[in-house]
């Protein structure tokens, strides 16, 4: 964890009004810039490290020359229910597992939120719902998720063998709770993986991530 | 009963129920189908409304949910022949969550949108609209919800009857959505940031308590990310971080802009839909160094170009030809082109610093704000009278008149140039040279150092020739030897002098009326007895005859005190007609207080719009309600007269008026009845203004 440095983002309620006088360099107005600690499509990804529900230790450092698929979970938000329930996400993470692709999937609600869980409840969540993911992730602090400016679930994430991060967004194109929606909907993280393994750049490497907000502290 | 049966018969209860109701509850968001009217006409489009009351702490989401959320969706079931429209959204708030920012409403939202039925429908017939309302409702957590929805409405035989519950809902609603910007806006991105810039002038920043860009749709800017919002002259800049995707910046931005506007004791908020398109950036917004060199660069051009102006032209040549004699004293020279230039820079430094503090004050004023004095024009006219006079030999200055460049450049020595500069200063400010007006225009937006910095480029600019003719004796041997071709030469430039005199008593005939006109030419008369007083005495003492010639030129003053108590009065009896509605729109014509007092002495009934050009609720008030054919259709049915009194400007009568109605600011709107006494109360119609206010309060009189 110590490989981040976040800025906590400020809101400025309202907004500032000034007259004629107001300022040249910009530069000078700009604030403290959590920008440059958000993950963006195109760049490094954000290094971090986090527990696994059996306490090992995950880096991402560690998965260079691996294509990594990041997924944002909350176990009982309809949109991640509606890919849960009706075995998509299972599916997928079969599927890209199978090409030797390492799937991590983050839990970052904190304790006492919407599906904050405990390690134990996530393997068990694992196990009923025969999900197929590397390695499940905790995160309560948020540090991970604030990193990568998740703030959906469920938010998907591609990471290329260089480290580089190639995709950012929804997992699909129907931004719904219908489970029926999952049928002939596009997966953006298919499509992305398939652009990596033809050699070409992902096609669509951000999309506005639907889902419910991630239930940071 | 079996349990099965029991089952059926429940669930048919419930059908039963929810077709007959037209609400259906879920335990956080309780919906209704609404419509404006009970009774609609055949072929004609009416509003119905989706309404969410929404339980404490949750919240639906707006068309564009922001970083999370979905919006409200409507599946219809429609009889046969009829359409339902897109919902038109009315703005929404801010709820931000952690990291995200999402865009929805809370307690209450009434989502309006159009249905147009079909024309063939028997009068009397029921007919009951269906569908099924879905939505996602977030506290912490997020629920999505759905339920049925139904109406039923009857087909009306002539006009549509309004439903007393839901029109005056959707009516609420209505004045909630998003009118169309008035004003243009573009946008500039650079890597980081995003410039948007919304051209409305006049607005104060003082007024305004909160601006806010909701974008359309999801992508091109930061939704969390602090709005940095600039109020000047220009209009609103808004400065915000770019969103994720990094192609958006491609396409113009689409969105709502919200302004909260302070008003007497309240505050008023209105939504304009705009469409933003990208703009290259550093052609304006922010004062980059490559758009300030540009600046500059355009107004040393255009103050090069305003040498050859008509005012400035003769005034600069007569200068040149005093070099002439100067030429064989290259040090002397230069000292002369500097105190000229010294004339001309600080003369600017004072125009453009009036400039600057006038605009800094509130004032919409731009380069030449001084000509819209009639006092000034006049002056100016006398002021280029009296050089010509001097050029065509009329006013000897020193009582010779031999080395004509003698007596404007020579004899008066160095503090002659600088004024010389100065003269040329004020000569130029009535014209306008190309390349100046984009100078000019950057310049005044700017923070005043920079406006200063232009405005100098401008001044050295109109220097230059000269201080160059005067540092680079190569180019002033150049110059023709002097001989008496210099006088005829000064004469024939008296012309274009006596030309600039006579288009600026035309400007003034424009400003002041007949009394203007005819005070500044009698100062014209008075300026030629003064010259000709001052040669015909030309044998008698010199303290005598500069007595006699100051005695004519003290009576100029009073053509002044004329102008300035003529002016008014010329532009009031002779006022504008009433505007003439060639569309059918309402014809507004001038408050005054006479034309009120005859108006009502007449027992007329008169509405007064008491309005300025930078406020916001007044812009949108005469736009959705003032503006409608509905309202000027109840003005000329009832015979009521429309006076618009204009308080952009500070206008002592208007402010009393205002003071008299407990007011202290615009909008302010007021309907005199027919008949009532001088002193009887006028109905004051509230702040913002609907259609149907307006006209129910014209049907009381």
């Amino acid at each position: 964890m110590s490989t981040l440095s976040l800025t906590r983002r400020t809101f400025l309620a309202g907004s500032t009004l000034t007259g004629l006088a107001a300022v040249t360099g910009r530069g000078l107005l700009v604030p403290p810039a959590w920008g440059a600690a958000v993950a963006k499509v195109g760049e490094a990804a954000p290094a971090f490290s986090a527990n696994t529900t059996t306490g090992k230790g995950v880096s991402l450092a560690d998965q260079r020359g691996t294509i990594v698929v990041l997924e944002w979970t909350n176990h009982d938000c309809p949109y991640v229910r509606k890919h849960y329930e009706s075995g998509n996400m299972q599916a997928l993470q079969k599927e890209i597992t199978a090409q030797g692709v390492v799937w991590l999937t983050l839990i970052s609600s904190s304790p006492g939120t919407q599906g904050y869980v405990t390690p134990k409840q996530a393997d068990e969540l694992t196990s009923t719902r025969k999900a197929n993911p590397t390695a499940v992730l905790l995160d309560p602090t948020g540090a991970v998720g604030r990193a990568y400016g998740a703030t959906n679930t469920p938010h998907m994430y591609v990471i290329d063998k260089a480290g580089l991060l190639v995709y950012a967004g929804a997992i699909d194109d129907r931004p719904t709770t219908r489970r029926s929606d999952v049928q002939g909907a596009h997966n953006y993280v298919r499509a992305a993986l398939d652009d990596i393994s033809a050699g070409r750049p992902v096609q669509t490497p951000v999309t506005r991530a639907y889902g419910c907000t991630v239930k940071y502290a | 009963m079996s349990l099965r049966g029991t089952f059926v018969v429940l669930a048919c209860v419930f059908l039963i129920l929810g077709g007959a109701a037209a609400s259906s509850e879920t335990p956080r968001v309780r919906v209704e189908l609404l419509s404006e009217v009970a009774a609609f006409t055949p072929g004609q489009t009416f509003w119905v409304a989706l309404r969410q009351q929404i339980a404490p702490g949750w919240h639906t989401y707006w068309m564009n949910p922001g970083d999370s959320g979905e919006p409200p969706r409507i599946e219809w079931a429609l009889p046969s022949g009829f359409t339902a429209g897109e919902i038109a959204w009315p703005y929404p708030d801010r709820i931000p969550q952690g990291p995200a920012m999402t865009y929805g409403y809370s307690r209450e939202v009434v989502l309006p949108l159009p249905v147009t039925p079909p024309s063939a429908l028997d009068p009397g017939a029921r007919v009951t609209l269906r569908g099924r309302a879905s939505w996602l409702v977030c506290e912490k957590t997020c629920i999505p919800e759905e339920a049925p929805i139904a109406l039923t409405l009857s087909v009306a035989a002539r006009a549509p009857a309004p439903d007393p519950r839901g029109a005056p809902l959707i009516a609420a609603a209505r004045r909630n959505v998003p009118t169309p910007s008035p004003w243009p806006s573009s946008f500039v991105a650079t890597s980081e940031d995003i410039t948007l810039t919304v051209e409305a002038p006049h607005l104060t920043a003082d007024r305004l308590t909160d601006v806010w860009f909701y974008p359309a749709r999801w992508g091109a800017i930061d939704l969390i990310a602090p709005q940095r919002v600039r109020v000047d002259p220009a209009g609103i800049r808004l400065d915000v971080a770019r969103g994720p995707l990094r192609d958006a910046v491609g396409a113009p931005i689409e969105g709502v802009l919200v302004v909260a506007e302070r008003l007497d004791g309240d505050v008023a908020r209105h939504a304009f839909s705009l469409t933003a398109p990208p703009r290259p950036a550093g052609a304006h917004g922010d004062p980059t160094v490559a758009s300030l060199l540009r600046a500059v660069a355009l107004a040393l051009a255009g103050g090069l170009v305003l040498n050859l102006m008509p005012c400035v032209l003769p005034v600069l040549s007569v200068k040149a030809l005093g070099l002439v004699q100067h030429s064989s004293r290259p040090a002397r020279l230069r000292a002369h082109g500097l105190a000229y230039a010294a004339g001309v820079l600080a003369s600017f430094a004072i125009v453009a610093g009036a400039l600057i503090a006038l605009r800094g004050a509130g004032a919409q004023v731009g380069w030449g704000f001084q000509l819209q004095s009639p006092a000034f024009v006049t002056l100016l006219a006398w002021l280029f009278f009296a050089v010509a006079l001097g050029f065509s030999g009329v006013i000897v200055v020193g009582g010779r008149f031999a080395g004509t460049g003698q007596t404007l450049a020579t004899r008066s020595g160095y503090g002659g140039s600088f004024a010389a500069g100065a003269l040329a200063t004020v000569a130029a400010t009535p014209c306008t040279a190309p390349f100046m007006g984009a100078a000019v225009g950057f310049a005044v937006i700017q923070p005043w150092p920079i406006a200063l910095v232009v405005f100098e480029a401008l001044g050295l600019g109109l220097a230059l020739p000269y201080l160059v003719l005067t540092f680079v004796p190569a180019w002033s041997r150049l110059l023709p030897k002097p001989g008496p071709w210099m006088t005829r030469l000064q004469q024939l430039l008296a012309f274009p002098l006596y030309a600039s005199t006579a288009w600026l008593v035309w400007v003034m005939s424009q400003q002041a009326g007949p009394p203007g006109v005819g005070a500044a030419l009698a100062g014209l008369v008075l300026i030629a007895c003064a010259s000709w007083v001052h040669r015909a005495l030309g044998g008698v003492r010199a303290l005598w005859r500069h007595a006699a010639t100051w005695t004519v030129a003290a009576l100029l003053p009073l053509s002044i005190v004329g102008i300035v108590a003529l002016g008014p009065l010329a532009a009031g009896p002779g006022s504008p007609a009433p505007e003439v509605a060639a569309d059918g729109r309402l014809g507004w014509e001038p408050f005054n207080l006479e034309r009120l007092a005859a108006l009502r002495a007449s027992g007329k009934p008169v509405f007064v719009n008491f309005t300025a050009a930078w406020c916001v609720t007044c812009l949108v008030n005469e736009r959705v309600a003032l503006r409608s054919p509905a309202v000027a259709d109840v003005f000329a049915r009832k015979g009521v007269v429309a006076l618009k009194a204009d308080w952009t400007n500070r206008d002592p009568v208007i402010s009393r008026v205002l003071g008299s109605l407990g007011r202290s600011g615009v909008p302010l709107y007021v309907l005199y009845p027919p008949g009532a006494g001088i002193g009887s109360a006028p109905t004051v119609l509230p702040q913002i203004l609907t259609e149907g206010a307006v006209i129910d309060a014209l049907d009381k009189i």
